[in-house]
């Protein structure tokens, strides 16, 4: 061995000077190397940022939940929100609220990404081009509204304040009432409200059968059995969270006692999927089969009323046979639908979604009135229990426009008779057929001002846009519509101090009044909304601490906004009086929809429905919302157009080809999906989508069907039809990948569902 | 066998040797960067000594850290509790750090304090159980009391804390749920 390391040794003295230059390159290359991956796999440099003043009661690491109103939706749900070091972490449902009780849909949950919107607008705007651009210029709140201010002041002593038009979204409470005295001090009788999913046919409807102008509160809780004409309660009717609660009662809160549901309705929803009966009724003659189950019910002598002959005279044009064949429901189904309804236990019939939007609504919802009356439901625990009057806001309903109405506001542009226009919280230009021409008549408005926490197609007509915060960062008050039965009401309070330089939206009013002078500085002399509230809610709680409130009236308020609610539960409800028949059986007419188009010109009915994360548009631009998949198809992102198998087979269309949704108002392209749960000759299209103006996230994704929907009235209710529209279809040749989360409806021979059968 | 590295430096034995340097060299690298370069102590906005403060004039944890005995987090003093003593300090008011402190109490400006001591988001650890169960704050964080700049002692890391939790026979301690809620 030495013999050999020897030589070896000299020989390393011998190293090329290029071989060490090697050497010393790769220790190099080496450590660099390990320097950088120690560098790598180091974690982020995370800061401790302290406060510099901390608050008194401030403790890092624990939660605070403050109570507060929802309002992502018109449910009014109690929320409870997390708090930690001033932020807001969580969204829940308040456990002490009757409404919610403890339970929150995906919408409320999606209530932070509201908050922490990046398209958030976070100072005053003034339009610094042509309107639309969507070019603004940054001004200080003080600009605004000394400008907007003089220019109103100055309409109102010239005498021209009903100039001035006020539109917003369904407002109640006394944010409602504050709109309400702004534009009567002003001089202006045109504040106006315009909701798309206000449910106008059911109030008119009630309006019309019981004599009362309210939303009553359906019992579905105790009901043994259920009959919803197209009434999605599960995932966008009046209430659905609470719906939903009740719903899991009616299945599973009775020992011995499940509830029976049926669901009748063109396209199947969330309801429908969990109803034991889906009854796919040729579309817009729900109201009929409502009748022709009413004549079954009296003819077999299930009803014992003393009006019993004037009401078999008022159905008699309705026998099953005769309504089957309008129905396409076969005349047992009709009779079982009847012995069903009238059997022993309580039954609750509800209608809403396509059966209150067609042409005929407020008679189907008549009809189904009707059914409730004939089964002895009225006023009936399980069945329907009239509310008592509101605390307080008993008008807001009345303010809702409806889409006659915003025909009226339209003309009214058109002609030059709008001088200023302000908008809140509403977006007509989206949620109207585009034949209304809402936006091009706003051209003819001189003054445009928007009242908006986020840029939508609306604010983007706007000359000013004033920022608001949102509702997680304002004061306000709400009673919710529907009631719970007894009275309730809930307070808003800022959970969290506003991000940006934006103000309350009751807040901007008073500032306003104060700018504008004369009388309404006087008369709206709060400081704040906040002070507004307190004082409204102390006349309320004088008014009723001389029926025996002992607490003094700081100690209630405290209380009931630390709970967030307050409530009389076991207070009388309404009148519980059943109403007379004689006007219900005046008010039978024919209930069917006429459709805008032939048929033969427009072979399909266009179904269009609301989702249960974007409503009528507003959840799209929350990104968690965006990414929740559609719960009965599973889609995520876009729109799409639902048609039957069979439907599909004779035009030869496949999933994902791009098609030509076309109106007798207008056309959309959009892919389409093979759904089994659809009737044949219906195309459904979800809401939501299609928005060209609301932030990055709702963009150039999807379609409006809205937008095709002929503008048709409802004679009764003043409201859009939106349900009663014919549209053909052409392939277009495109084709899109349908995003989805299911694979494939059908098991493939996979055997799935236990020994192989024939149901591959 | 040959250990010559003239051997080694035949043609094709000698990319195995560059090789080889530069493994030791990454080695020698990481550990240099452990060492010299890494979050273990990383260099603070202000030079604040935990020496001076906690050996020199005796100054309980606690006394700045108030948050430790009641929620998860520690807590580290507000500015403007830095300024409450130091208010009344003048021997060291004209010193540069200190002056760094005062520009930052003028400007109502937050000391971003960097991170030494971290639990990934899904631990749920909380400082009030560990100081209730009567650990010393040096159990964890070594002699802090003894250092100018912060250097972290322990990696943090699930292993560390399961060893403590069994060593001292925690109730439920090496229950997931303890920690992972």
């Amino acid at each position: 061995m030495a013999a050999i390391a020897g030589p070896a040794i000299n020989k390393m003295s011998k190293i090329s000077r290029r071989d060490l230059l090697q050497f010393i390159g790769a220790g190099g290359v080496g450590v660099a190397g390990g320097i950088l991956y120690g560098e790598g796999v180091q974690r982020n440099v995370e800061f401790l940022i302290p406060q510099v003043v901390p608050p008194e009661d401030y403790s890092p690491g624990v939660a605070t939940w403050y109570n507060t109103v929802c309002n992502q939706c018109s449910a009014g749900c109690g929320i409870s929100v997390r708090i930690r070091e001033g932020k807001a972490k969580k969204i829940e449902g308040n456990p002490v609220h009757p409404v919610s009780q403890g339970r929150l849909c995906a919408r409320g949950q999606a209530g932070l990404n509201v908050l922490y919107n990046p398209d958030r607008i976070r100072t005053p705007l003034q339009n610094a081009a042509q309107r639309g651009s969507g070019n603004y210029a940054e001004i200080s709140w003080d600009e605004a509204l000394t400008t907007l201010g003089s220019r109103i002041g100055r309409l109102k002593i010239e005498g021209k304040a009903g100039r001035v038009r006020l539109l917003t979204g369904r407002t109640r409470g006394h944010l409602d009432e504050l709109f309400a005295q702004f534009m009567g001090l002003l001089g202006s009788e045109h504040y106006q409200q315009y909701d798309f999913t206000y449910p106008a046919a059911i109030r008119a409807a009630n309006r019309i059968s019981f004599g009362v102008d309210q939303l009553p509160y359906y019992d579905i809780k105790h009901a043994d059995f259920l009959l919803s004409f197209g009434a999605d309660y599960l995932g966008t009717w009046l209430s659905p969270v609470h719906h939903s609660l009740a719903y899991g009662h009616l299945r599973q809160g009775r020992q011995g006692r499940r509830g029976k549901t049926v669901q009748i309705e063109p396209r199947m929803s969330l309801s429908g999927a969990a109803a034991d009966e889906w009854i796919a009724a040729r579309p817009g003659t729900e109201g009929l089969l409502a009748l022709g189950i009413a004549h079954a019910l009296v003819n077999a002598g299930n009803y014992l009323g003393s009006d019993r002959d004037e009401w078999s005279i008022a159905l008699e044009a309705y026998s099953p046979s005769t309504v089957s064949a309008e129905t396409d429901v076969s005349e047992e189904s009709i009779v079982r639908l009847a012995t069903e309804f009238s059997a022993p236990g309580t039954s609750l019939a509800i209608a809403g979604g396509a059966t209150a939007a067609g042409t005929n609504a407020v008679a189907s919802v008549v009809a189904v009135n009707a059914l409730n009356y004939l089964a002895g439901n009225l006023g009936q625990r399980g069945g329907v229990i009239f509310n008592s009057d509101p605390a307080f806001s008993a008008t807001a309903g009345s303010r809702q426009a409806g889409l006659r109405g915003m025909l009226d506001l339209v003309e009214a542009m058109e002609a030059g008779d709008v001088e200023v226009l302000l908008v809140h919280d509403t977006n007509p230009v989206y949620a109207l057929p585009e034949n209304v021409r809402f936006r091009r008549a706003m051209e003819n408005v001189p003054l445009i001002v928007a009242l908006s926490s986020f840029h939508d197609e609306t604010t983007a007509m706007a000359d000013f846009i004033l920022p608001t915060n949102t509702y997680l960062e304002s004061w306000g008050d709400d009673v919710p519509d529907p009631g719970v039965g007894f009275p309730v009401a809930s307070i808003s309070q800022p959970v969290v101090a506003k991000l940006y330089d934006t103000l309350a939206v009751g807040d901007i009013i008073l500032l306003l009044a104060r700018r504008i002078g004369g009388e309404l500085p006087i008369r709206l002399h709060w400081a704040t909304m906040e002070e507004f509230i307190k004082e409204r809610w102390r006349e309320e709680y004088e008014l009723r601490s001389a029926a025996g409130e002992d607490q003094d009236f700081e100690a209630f308020w405290r209380a009931s906004l630390e709970a967030g609610v307050w409530g009389q539960p076991g207070a009388a409800t309404g009148d519980e009086s059943v109403p007379s028949s004689s006007s219900m059986i005046a008010s039978i007419t024919d209930p069917v929809s006429k459709f805008a188009g032939s048929e033969s010109d427009y072979p399909f009915v266009l179904h269009p429905y609301l989702t249960a994360t974007f409503t009528d548009g507003r959840g799209a631009n929350l990104p968690w919302l965006q990414e929740l998949p559609d719960p009965m198809t599973s889609v995520v992102y876009g729109s799409w157009a639902e048609l039957n198998p069979v439907t599909a087979d004779e035009l030869g269309i496949r999933e994902g080809d791009i098609l030509e949704v076309e109106s007798p108002a207008g056309s959309i392209r959009v892919p389409a999906l093979i759904f089994p749960a659809i009737r044949p000759g219906v195309i459904a299209i979800p809401i939501g989508q299609g928005h060209s103006a609301y932030g990055r996230y709702a963009s150039d994704r999807g379609v409006n069907p809205i937008h095709i929907v002929a503008t048709q009235v409802d004679d009764q209710s003043g409201d859009l039809a939106w349900a009663a529209t014919r549209v053909r279809i052409k392939r277009t040749g495109e084709r899109l990948r349908i995003i989805k989360t299911d694979g494939v409806t059908r098991t493939l021979g996979r055997q799935i569902l236990g020994p192989k059968n024939d149901h591959a | 066998m040959s250990i010559s590295v003239l051997d080694a430096l035949r043609p094709a034995k000698k990319p195995a040797l560059l090789g080889l340097v530069v493994v030791v060299g990454l080695f020698v690298g990481a550990w240099v960067h452990g060492k010299y370069f890494s979050d273990r102590s990383p260099i603070q906005p202000i030079e604040f000594s935990h020496r001076i403060h906690a050996t020199d004039n005796e100054i309980p944890c606690q006394h700045c850290h108030i948050y430790a005995d009641r929620t998860p987090v520690a807590g580290v003093p507000s500015v403007s509790k830095c300024m409450g003593c130091h208010n009344s300090v003048p021997s060291v008011r004209e010193s540069p750090e200190i002056l760094k402190l005062a520009t930052y109490w003028e400007n109502r400006e937050p000391i971003p304090w960097i991170k030494v001591y971290d639990v990934p988001d899904y631990v749920h650890f909380t400082h009030k159980r560990h100081i209730k169960a009567g650990l010393a704050c040096q159990e964890c964080h070594g002699p802090v009391e003894t250092m100018d700049r912060i250097t972290r002692v322990a990696s943090m890391r699930m292993p560390w804390c399961v060893d403590c939790h069994t060593e001292r026979n925690v109730e439920h301690g090496r229950d997931c749920w303890t920690c992972h809620k």
